[in-house]
């Protein structure tokens, strides 16, 4: 569903070009959940604002369900954006002065949808993420925790082709990094591909499939099930 | 308009600044229709036809102070001089000039007795030359002939027996009659002297242009027997300003027992009636842009402001599926409701402070179409005010949502 073929992308100032993917090549298939990790500058987070259509790039192409988006114009890159693709960001981008259910629905009003479907794909998201008595409140009265999930909640509303998530457990504890992850699991389990960029290692082996970025390009990728080989053949 | 809702569920819980702006709004709005309905009256006042022409007409004054000096003799000799030179159409002797601020007023009335009210008239006494020299239409009636001209004594009490008045002077004493009929009938001055109207002139206003009635004057054929006497002067079109250094020498030299002073145009006259309100309409001009500039400052800065702490927000937006015109469009929609609070806090300020000036300083109430008028300037200085701001907050790319700071 979703495939880059030779991606460069370099940001450019008076003194110095940085390349930030040098052929980048990369190959998601539907209903996978894999994640991205790599050192700070390698590229990771580039590759995710290319992969969610959030900026452009050099060269190469870019491929989402067939559809190639290299020349699509900032509009529609924002209608497809908002139909297929959700985000969820490490520090939960919730807009303070709305609260949940309005939260939840900026997505939903850029698809131009009637108020009773949004309602009712509001009101199933947050339920999804155990949040629904809470519809009223502001992010500013929940956890760190909780906001997160209201921020699934609002990416699972739009029903996205697959989800984009920005170091989703990176502000958060343990207790509720896990929670997240647990419930990023499920989403998965039901059908959704996620696309998962973090720094934590722990939490990237529980993804099916790991990508490593280093300087602009993929140096390792690896499954869960060959991971664990491999730290067993290190402990050994 | 799909924003409405979480714009104003938004606005709720930051309020302060949304308020301040549409206070400031409401005063301006408040201020600027009020400014803009006294410059409207004003101008429509400075606008008003005196009658005369204008362009082409001036006066001066002759002083006679020799001990010998006979005002009947002069004034006879002027008169012909004047209406025999090259370029004067006519020329009269007058007691008052219009606009000059200076000038006689009478009472007349439709019956004899003390026991009734006249109605305020200007007068203005001319010979039968009258009607030519100030360019008045006479639409029923005669004009004055010469046998009808009398020399008005300085103590004289008794007037003319014949008149001429405008239409708006015979609208007024005779408001039931058509201007024709008033021709022939019969008013009276000082209570009971008798006077018949014998014509009725389309428009000639009095030496004061603050009188609520300026149009109401009068002609009476008579010439005065005063030491001072003004003449006014109607040149051929083009002619007036080389004649009147010419008239006035002419005049010097003619009588060395009198002084001429005062020449001065009636557009000069005009100009001088008028500097109060020309004055006033300049400074409710600044006062209006100065409040318009101010105002849209305002409306910049808290946008600017806004638009600089929501970056992360509207990146947010963008990255969720909102166009550049979507973003535009929010900002453009909150500002409309901050507006519109304004403007409907100002539609009940302006009528106040109008309710205030009709009651306090005899000015007219506003008319209807002012509010309306208001309301679309606010509303536009407001969208042409936050299109800036918008338009760089369209531009903030959804890339800022992933950024960390």
């Amino acid at each position: 569903m979703l495939k880059m073929q030779h991606i460069s992308k370099v940001f450019r100032t008076d003194l110095v070009a940085t390349h930030a993917l040098r052929d980048f090549c990369l190959e998601v298939a539907e209903g996978e959940f894999i994640s991205v990790t790599g050192p700070s500058g390698s590229g990771k987070t580039t590759f995710l604002n290319i992969a969610g259509l959030l900026e452009t790039f050099d060269q190469g192409q870019y491929f989402l369900d067939d559809e190639d988006i290299s020349h699509l114009s900032d509009n529609a890159r924002s209608r497809l954006r908002n139909e297929k693709i959700g985000f969820i960001f490490q520090s939960f981008n919730l807009i303070p002065d709305l609260n949940l259910f309005d939260n939840v629905d900026v997505p939903l009003r850029y698809r131009k949808m009637p108020a009773s479907e949004r309602k009712q794909r509001i009101e199933t998201s947050l339920e999804t993420v155990c949040l629904a008595s809470r519809s009223k409140h502001l992010p500013s009265q929940l956890s760190g925790g909780q906001q997160q999930r209201v921020a699934i909640a609002r990416a699972l509303a739009g029903q996205p082709r697959f989800l984009l998530a920005d170091e989703p457990t990176g502000n958060l504890d343990s207790a509720m990094a896990a929670s997240v992850l647990d419930l990023l699991k499920e989403i998965n389990a039901a059908g959704t591909t996620i696309i998962m960029v973090t720094h934590d290692p722990v939490l990237a082996e529980q993804t099916d499939r790991q990508i490593y970025v280093r300087d602009g390009q993929i140096s390792n990728i690896a499954s869960t099930g060959q991971l664990a080989e491999a730290r067993l053949v290190s402990g050994a | 308009m799909r924003d409405l809702g979480p714009i104003l569920r938004a606005m709720l819980r930051n309020k302060t600044g949304a308020i301040l702006i549409a206070i400031q709004i409401a005063v301006t709005m408040t201020i600027i229709v009020n400014a803009v309905f006294i410059i409207q009256q004003r101008n429509e006042l400075m606008a008003r036809e005196s009658g005369l022409d204008e362009a082409n007409s001036f006066y001066l004054t002759s002083v006679g102070f020799a001990d010998d000096y006979n005002p009947q003799n002069t004034t006879q000799e002027d008169l012909l001089a004047l209406r025999a030179l090259p370029g004067v159409v006519d020329a009269i002797q007058t007691n008052a000039v219009p606009m000059s601020g200076s000038g006689w007023s009478m009472g007349l009335q439709t019956q004899p007795g003390e026991e009734f009210d006249g109605t305020g008239v200007a007068v203005y006494m001319v010979d039968e030359h009258g009607l030519n020299t100030l360019d008045v239409e006479l639409i029923a009636g005669r004009n004055f002939n010469q046998q009808e001209i009398r020399w008005r004594e300085p103590a004289a009490r008794t007037w003319p027996d014949v008149i001429i008045i405008t239409r708006d002077m015979a609208e007024a004493l005779f408001p039931e009659s058509a201007i024709e009929e008033v021709v022939g009938k019969t008013v009276y001055i000082n209570d009971d002297q008798p006077i018949n109207i014998i014509g009725i002139i389309d428009k000639l206003q009095a030496p004061w242009v603050g009188w609520g009635s300026v149009e109401r004057a009068m002609l009476s054929p008579e010439q005065t027997l005063f030491n001072s006497a003004n003449y006014l002067i109607r040149t051929k079109p083009g002619q007036r300003n080389s004649l009147m250094p010419q008239i006035e020498e002419m005049l010097a030299n003619s009588n060395k027992g009198r002084i001429i002073r005062d020449l001065t145009t009636i557009e000069d006259t005009r100009e001088r009636s008028y500097r109060r309100h020309s004055a006033m309409i300049k400074i409710l001009l600044i006062v209006v842009l100065t409040l318009t500039l101010v105002t849209a400052a305002g409306i910049v800065g808290l946008s600017s402001f806004t638009v600089n702490k929501r970056r992360k927000q509207i990146g947010t937006r963008r990255a969720l599926g909102a166009t550049k015109g979507d973003i535009l469009r929010y900002f453009m929609l909150e500002n409309l409701l901050i507006s519109s609070m304004g403007i409907a806090l100002g539609l009940a300020l302006t009528l106040g402070l109008n309710m205030v000036l009709v009651n306090n300083f005899e000015m007219q109430r506003l008319d209807w179409y002012y509010l309306p008028f208001g309301m679309a300037v606010l509303w536009l200085l407001g969208q042409l005010a936050v299109l800036g701001p918008a338009s760089r907050a369209a531009a903030i790319p959804p890339a800022v949502a992933t950024r960390s700071v």
